[in-house]
């Protein structure tokens, strides 16, 4: 019973060792499953003096010392594997070979055992993806008690005589396999109780970052400016609780939160040294505030002392950085030191997707202009041969003819707003259709129909145009006679719908030759009002071709 | 004088050509035409010496007119384009000339002089009409075009030229020669033609007759005069 008592006061001993070590950070990646190699032999160190240790602090039994040698080695085992166990226990062995005494011999081998059974538990765990269990006190427990059973066993069979053999074992069996197991088992939990804390604080850490990117992706999409740089900074500075977030571009420092605002102003140039380095470099930059410091190029009294900066990549091209900073006397979170990482990476990612959506609207915007300006050179010419031929003939029809023209001239080269009236755009559209009654003489009959209600809605510049020259260039152009084309424009439900018909029915072979000027005009009322709007053609073979554009109610969805 | 034939689209345009025409005194204007059909009607009719002929026309445009003339009743041919995107295509052509809309008349004396040293020295138009794809037939008052590889085959009769297809049977105003030119059909009887892709089954029959099974399940006879030149064809 005192040999109990005393073996349990020897393990509390180990137990504070432990616990004081798992507070270490070199702790810390020990809970993974493949431990690099550094890391392997810094356990092997660690539990290799734990297993010497438990020799020293041994009681002599009878000629041997009752001892908590296994918790090493076991250990070791079932966290490294069985080389680190198998490495761990030889040195507790041979270590307990080197003291003599009538178990020497039996001691080490079965030390290096016990190593070893720590292993193969290890083994057996990670090949059913168990490896959490590994932490778990009750097998640490079963593993060290089976352990220390084959340990006496082996005494037993190994050591002579064996009448001494057996009155040790009889006296120590029990208090070893006892204390040993429930030592490592408590060490073990406190590993895992230490290993639960990190991983809480790495939940608190990225439902932070998923807040503080929900927050600035929004702002980031909506440019990359003062404004809304300064937005960001506030987001971070507040989120994660730093001293301090800079945020700049390529050139000049965009936005400033935090302490030392008074003299890190928005707009002055970038110029401290680590900036420009992870500028130039295109690499992270840390500065600890220890073993490298930030000293601040602008004021002796600034308070910042550390600081993480991280460049900020467009198409492998550096458009800025994101600077965390902590004061003098504070130490640098790790976890900031992550998240800053993981923020700019975000950021470069939203900024490379702004500047592709930018570029494609500027791309459809200059499509758009370039087929607006271009006046179809056929109609043109066709317009001036006819009215030379109807001008012999019909002098004032060939007077109003000119007016059309110009009228309808006038307002391609004039528009620039984006946004005309219906009844602008319907005006014309009317001029372009006069000309090209004239043209087609008794082929082409044109309708409008158009609710007056809606005459002031807003609709996107040269809607009408590219669809109703479709109509006569793929539609009446391709009619030998008898031409129609109705223009109706009508509030349905919950959008407003425009329908511009032919009765030539001929689109619907030539959809990818009319595909451009139909395309943009639908691309564009997307782009302004949403998916669920634009145009839509729909074909019933020599009947009709119907262009339907569905724009949002008056009131509806903004541009 | 220039026999001369206009075919445009636009009444407006071909008033206006045909005045300018007129004015130059030089042409005997035969028919003005305002579509490809009709003109192909004019051109069998009054045989034309030149072509005034605009290429945007509906259903057949100019350039698919040429490929439907018999060859000994091609004129010469003059494009009368509003804008030059064609200008590059219709010389390569080797049409005559092309004007531009609105004509001007001194330019149109440029190509009367052209015209005339031509028909003096009694030239021969040499044009490489583009392969015929697609046959215009009449149908109401539309022009139904029918691809060239949907013909089963061409059946000549004294109603006309009639085109056999899986989707019914359609006139044509072409004649078998033009319809020949496309190197699908093939001349098998003086009043037949067949798809080439069609022939289903060739039987020989005794005195150098045959007969040919389409895949539309029609029987074709075929001529002597026409058998070894199918036989050629086929490599038999």
């Amino acid at each position: 019973m005192t040999l109990i008592i005393d073996l349990l006061q020897q393990m509390s001993v180990f137990v504070v060792i432990a616990y004081l070590f798992t507070k270490s950070p070199a702790f810390r990646p020990l809970t993974s499953e493949v431990l690099p190699f550094r890391q392997k032999f810094l356990l092997y160190l660690i539990f290799s003096s734990f297993s010497i240790l438990g020799t020293y602090f041994g009681l002599p039994v009878k000629g041997a010392i009752a001892n908590t040698r296994a918790i090493g080695p076991v250990l070791a085992g079932i966290i490294g594997g069985p080389g680190l166990g198998l490495a761990t226990g030889l040195t507790g062995g041979l270590h307990r070979y080197t003291l003599g005494g009538f178990t020497a011999l039996s001691c080490g081998i079965s030390t290096t055992l016990e190593g070893l059974v720590g292993g193969l538990v290890y083994q057996h765990l990670t090949r059913r993806n168990l490896a959490d269990k590994r932490f778990s006190p009750a097998v640490v427990l079963a593993t060290t008690f089976a352990a220390e059973t084959l340990q006496m066993t082996v005494i037993l069979l190994l050591s002579r005589p064996w009448q001494d053999a057996f009155a040790l074992v009889r006296t120590i069996a029990l208090p070893m396999m006892l204390t040993n197991s429930v030592g490592a088992a408590l060490f073990i939990s406190i590993i895992r109780d230490q290993k639960s804390v990190r991983d809480r604080v790495g939940v608190i850490s990225s439902a932070k970052a998923l807040k503080i990117a929900e927050k600035t992706l929004d702002l980031l999409s909506q440019g990359f400016n003062r404004e809304t740089a300064t937005r960001i900074a506030e987001v971070i500075y507040r989120e994660t609780g730093v001293g301090a977030v800079a945020i700049s571009n390529a050139d000049e420092l965009l936005a400033f939160t935090g302490l030392g605002a008074d003299h890190h102003l928005p707009g002055s140039p970038v110029q401290s040294p680590l900036c420009k380095t992870a500028m130039r470099e295109k690499r992270v930059v840390f500065a600890d505030g220890h073993q490298r410091k930030f000293i601040c190029t602008v004021s002796e009294d600034c308070p910042l002392g550390s600081a993480l900066i991280v460049p900020l990549m467009c198409d492998d091209e550096v458009v800025g950085t994101i600077k965390l900073y902590e004061p003098k006397q504070k130490l640098f979170l790790n976890i900031n030191r992550a998240l800053g990482k993981g923020l700019a990476h975000l950021f470069s990612n939203q900024l490379l997707r702004s500047r592709f959506q930018s570029q494609k609207d500027l791309l459809l915007q200059s499509e758009l202009r370039l087929a607006q300006a271009q006046v179809n050179p056929h109609f043109l010419f066709n317009a001036l041969n006819t009215i030379r031929a109807i001008v012999t003939r019909d002098a004032e029809e060939a007077r109003s003819l000119l007016l059309h023209l110009s009228t309808f001239l006038r307002k391609n080269l004039k528009r620039t707003g984006d946004l005309a009236s219906l009844a602008e755009e319907v005006a014309h559209v009317q001029s372009y259709l006069k000309i090209e009654e004239a043209r087609f003489a008794d082929r082409l009959q044109v309708s409008f129909d158009i609710d007056p209600a809606l005459e002031p809605l807003q609709i996107p510049v040269f809607t009408l145009q590219p669809l109703v020259e479709n109509a006569v260039k793929h539609g009446i152009a391709n009619l030998l006679e008898g031409g129609h084309i109705a223009i109706s424009a009508r509030e349905r439900e919950d959008f407003v719908e425009i329908v511009i018909e032919d009765n030539a029915a001929s689109y619907c072979e030539q959809e990818q030759q009319n595909g451009l000027g139909i395309d943009l005009v639908d691309k564009r009322i997307r782009n302004i009002y949403g998916p669920s709007y634009g145009v839509r053609l729909s074909c019933l073979p020599e009947q009709w071709t119907r262009a339907r554009i569905k724009l949002p109610k008056p009131g509806g969805p903004k541009p | 004088m220039i026999r001369a034939l206009l075919v445009d689209d636009e009444r407006n345009a071909r008033e206006e050509l045909a005045t300018l025409l007129e004015a130059t005194g030089e042409f005997e204007l035969l028919a003005s035409c305002p579509n490809a059909l009709e003109a192909l009607r004019s051109i069998r009719k009054f045989h034309p010496q030149v072509l005034f002929l605009d290429i945007d026309m509906p259903v057949i445009d100019g350039f698919t007119l040429l490929s439907m003339i018999d060859s000994e009743l091609m004129p010469h041919v003059v494009f009368v384009t509003a804008h030059d995107d064609y200008a590059l295509q219709s010389f390569e052509e080797k049409t005559l000339d092309y004007l531009l809309k609105p004509v001007a008349p001194e330019r149109l004396a440029k190509t009367v002089t052209k015209l005339k040293e031509l028909l003096e020295k009694n030239t021969v138009p040499r044009h490489q009409p583009p392969e015929l794809q697609r046959i215009p037939c009449l149908k109401g008052h539309r022009i139904k075009l029918v691809a060239t590889e949907d013909i089963d085959h061409v059946h000549s009769s004294a109603s006309g030229i009639h085109l056999h297809t899986d989707n019914g049977s359609f006139f044509t105003e072409l004649t078998l020669k033009v319809l020949s030119r496309s190197p699908l059909l093939l001349q098998c009887h003086k009043q037949y033609l067949v798809n080439l892709e069609k022939i289903d089954e060739i039987s020989l029959l005794e005195g150098g007759f045959g007969e040919i099974l389409t895949r539309a399940g029609a029987r074709i006879p075929i001529s002597r005069r026409y058998l070894r030149q199918l036989k050629q064809v086929l490599g038999l």
